[in-house]
This record gives C-alpha cells, structure tokens and sequence, in this order.
C-alpha cells in the first residue's frame, strides 16, 4: 500500500511506539495515580515522562500545563466549552474543522456570539482577516494552524501578537500540524494548545492532550476521580488533575511518548523540510496533469502536509476508490469533517481527494501517485 | 535513621519532582501517603533521608509546587510513627 492519509491518522509508527505499546500491555498494566505499587508509580512516571517529552516539542515550561485527552477534538471541547460563557464573543475562521465549528455552533446556541474570520482564495487567514472581527467583548481566537484541506498554514505569530495585546485568549487547533510543524507557545502568545497524538505526533489513536497557560481558568469537562483530593466532592484546582478524571490510556500514552522521543531526535524542523520537498513534488505535479483542479496555496507557496484536488468532475469518492483499487493508493475524500472549508473552497458538491504524505513517505511513492493521477485525468 | 515523607496534592507532582532529582542522580521512593496523614483524601508523597530533604525542597520551588507538609517517619513498636517537620506551603 502507499500510505497517503497521514492527515487522518499518520501510518505507519515508528517501530519503537508499537513495542512501547506492547510493553505497557504485556509488563507495565498498572493504573497511575490510584494504587500503591510498583506498576502503578511505573506507570505514573512513564507519564510524567511523556508530558515533559511533549513540553519539550512545544517549548512549554511546566508540563504539568499539559491535559491528557482522547483526541485533539476533545481538547478543543474542552478549551471551548471551559472557557466560554453566554455573552463572549469568540472568532474562528472560515477554514475550520468540525471539531472547532460544530462546539461553537452549540455555544452560539447558548448565548455565546461567534465571528468567522474570512479566509483569502487559497484558504489562508490573515491576522488583519482575524483583527476586523474583533469586539470589546471578544473573549478567545479559536483558530486552526493548517487546514486540514487545503494545506493553508495559519500565521500563528501574528495572531498571537494581535491577541496579545488585545488581552484576548488564542486557542491553536494543532491538529495538522503538531510534530509536523515547528510549534513554540510562548514566542506564538498561544494559550491553549489542542493537539492529536496520532497524526504528526505519531502516536497511537486515543491519545492527544490540551496544553492550558497559566492565563486560562478552563471548567472541567468531566468529573470523577482523580486519585487526589478524594474526599473534596468537587474537581481539584490542580493541573492536569482537573481536566484528567479517569483511568488514562497508559498504553497509547507509552506509544505516545516514545514517538515524541523520535520526533525530538528527528527534529520537528527535519520533518517539515522533509514533508514539504514531498508536499511541492505533488502540487507541482498535479498542478502541471491536465484536468486536474489542485485547492490552496499555490505551487512553490509554504503549505503543510496536506494537498487537496479533483479531476474534473469526477466524484472524488470514485477518484479515492479508483486509486486504492488500482494501485493500492490510501488517501481521503468527501469533505474531510470539514464542510466549512469546502464551503470557502467551493467544493461542497463534489468533495476533493487529498493525499498526505508523512515522514515515512518516499519519493518514488509520490511519483506513482502522479502517474495514477495522470492515467486518471486522461479517461475522465 | 529517620526517614521523611513530603506529601503532595498529586500523583503527577510527585512523577515530576521525582524525576527531576532523578536527573541531578537523586533517587527518592514514591509511595501513597498513609490514610492517617492525607487530609484530603488520597494523595502521594515522596520518601527521602534528611541529606535529600533539602533538594527535593528545591526542586518543588523549582516547579512551582506547594508541599502538602513534610513528615518524619520513625520505627515505632505498632508500625510507623509520624511527626510534622513541616507544614503546608
């Protein structure tokens, strides 16, 4: 197979991140924080280990500002319901995910006012974008820091000055991006960093965390144990307690940790020089097939991993169909999660294809995909 | 000898100052503080001789984090016997 939907979940691990889950099954079962043994602490520490692992990657000073999640959609539940209340004004913009839009379309419902930042043609959306939709009342900037469609990189650092000194909060929807693209949350002003252990990360599925600054006071999104200040009947105060009742997944958090230790070895900056020699091969090549429409940023224009396009008009189902049935071609169609992007985009009818390449990507496998394209575009 | 527990709020503070001793070749046991001397519940706490005390001390203010008291912990002829060296921060 030639794996091209790393922006779904990224394939294949490194091989230490399927051994480290294997181990945390086979030798290290205990559960953190409740019990008195040794494979509880074990497991405790090997999670402390991971949030300092992950701290590491995103330049944050205290890891005990980072919340273990399932996924990067529940930690921007958790930031956007913990956050706001009836009467804030939030902004988003046009190229969202559903795991930003459909939490703030229910917050809207409930009295909280939200604003779409309109994104340029090829989906980028500019801090002056974001600053024309600002209000007094503006509480938080929900913004995503690639689209997952059409590749668009958010500048994150102009943002986080425009929220800096407005006193606006800045969550970063780190989806598509965090262990792809360099992330620092101090010198980027992000308060609240949502991320997926599975994508870029490299981790195994049922693992992502929310990093909360010291500036943010979040409300819990569940309740329950925590293995401390039992006898308090509400959540304690303390980070991540607060936001981490219930049993952790230990064993993804295992896989989890050993993948930030290869990116941390790789280097973030090697991955993305790496992914975007891949990217532009692609766009270029689509770009140059006839017939073939290639959405966002331009050829030779910064992009991540992701290159969304469709052949005519082609129902990019066929198109996806077509590709794994004839040349073992993994990618992604339809709309992605994200209707609010196509709708930018102008692909709400037919959906686009998108292949993403990853770490593991080769080049020869990039170029198979473009001659599979290319046969393509010629019989539609 | 005469062996401390530092208590704290949480399990994950105490993972955090333990490998940050463990980093300076500092190695302290983690173990759950005794149902007698957790006001609030469950919570964890470290074990250390006196010579350590004082650098795991440092290594909270390092990080930030308050101590939920410091006790001594001497053999008695029923088990364990504590007395606070050290109030909450």
């Amino acid at each position: 197979m030639i794996y091209l939907d790393n922006a779904a979940t990224s394939w294949p691990k490194p091989p230490a991140v399927v051994q480290a889950v294997c181990r945390a099954l086979e030798a290290a079962g205990g559960n953190p924080g409740r019990t008195n043994h040794r494979l509880s602490f074990g497991a405790a520490e090997m999670i402390q280990e991971c949030r300092e692992n992950l701290a590491r990657l995103f330049h944050i000073a205290n890891p005990l500002r980072i919340c273990f999640t399932a996924n990067a959609t529940e930690a921007l539940n958790l930031a956007l319901k913990g956050l706001l209340s009836p009467g804030d004004h939030v902004i988003c913009s046009s190229m969202e995910h559903n795991s930003v839009w459909r939490p703030l379309v229910r917050l809207q419902e409930s009295g909280v006012e939200v604003s779409i930042a309109a994104s340029g043609p090829g989906g980028t959306v500019s801090a002056a974008a974001v600053a024309a939709q600002v209000r007094p009342n503006t509480r938080l900037i929900a913004i995503i820091h690639a689209s997952n469609v059409s590749g668009a990189i958010t500048p994150v650092a102009e943002i986080g000055d425009l929220a800096h000194e407005r006193g606006i909060l800045l969550l970063l929807d780190a989806a598509q991006t965090a262990g792809a693209i360099p992330i620092e949350v101090g010198t980027m002003h992000v308060d609240l960093l949502a991320f997926p252990g599975h994508k870029s990360l490299l981790g195994p599925q049922g693992t992502g965390g929310l990093f909360v600054s010291e500036a943010v006071q979040l409300m819990p999104l569940k309740e329950g144990g925590t293995g401390s200040d039992s006898s308090n009947q509400h959540q304690p105060d303390i980070l991540p307690d607060r936001f981490e009742s219930g049993t952790l997944n230990t064993p993804g958090i295992a896989g989890l940790n050993q993948a930030a230790l290869y990116l941390l070895d790789r280097g973030v900056e090697e991955v993305r020089r790496y992914e975007a020699e891949l990217t532009q091969r692609l766009v270029i090549g689509l770009a140059e097939t006839s017939n073939v429409t290639v959405y966002g940023p331009p050829p030779g224009e910064t992009r991540a991993a992701v290159v969304s396009f469709n052949i005519g008009a082609v129902d990019s189902v066929r198109t996806a169909d077509e590709l794994e049935r004839r040349w073992g071609i993994a990618s992604r169609s339809g709309l992605h999660c994200a209707p609010l992007a196509h709708r930018t985009l102008g692909t709400c009818k037919t959906g686009a294809v998108r292949f993403s390449p990853g770490p593991f990507t080769t080049t020869e496998e990039i170029d198979i995909a473009l001659r599979a394209v290319r046969e393509l575009s010629e019989k539609a | 000898m005469t062996r401390y527990l530092a208590v704290f709020p949480s399990l994950n503070q105490v993972a955090l100052v333990k490998r940050a001793l463990l980093r300076e070749g500092v190695y302290v046991d983690m173990t759950r503080t005794p149902q007698c001397l957790s006001s609030t519940g469950c919570s964890f706490a470290l074990r250390c001789s006196e010579r350590k005390l004082s650098l795991l001390r440092e290594a909270c203010v390092a990080a930030h984090i308050r101590l939920g008291g410091i006790f001594e912990e001497d053999v008695g002829t029923d088990g364990p016997v504590y007395r606070l060296a050290r109030p909450a921060d």
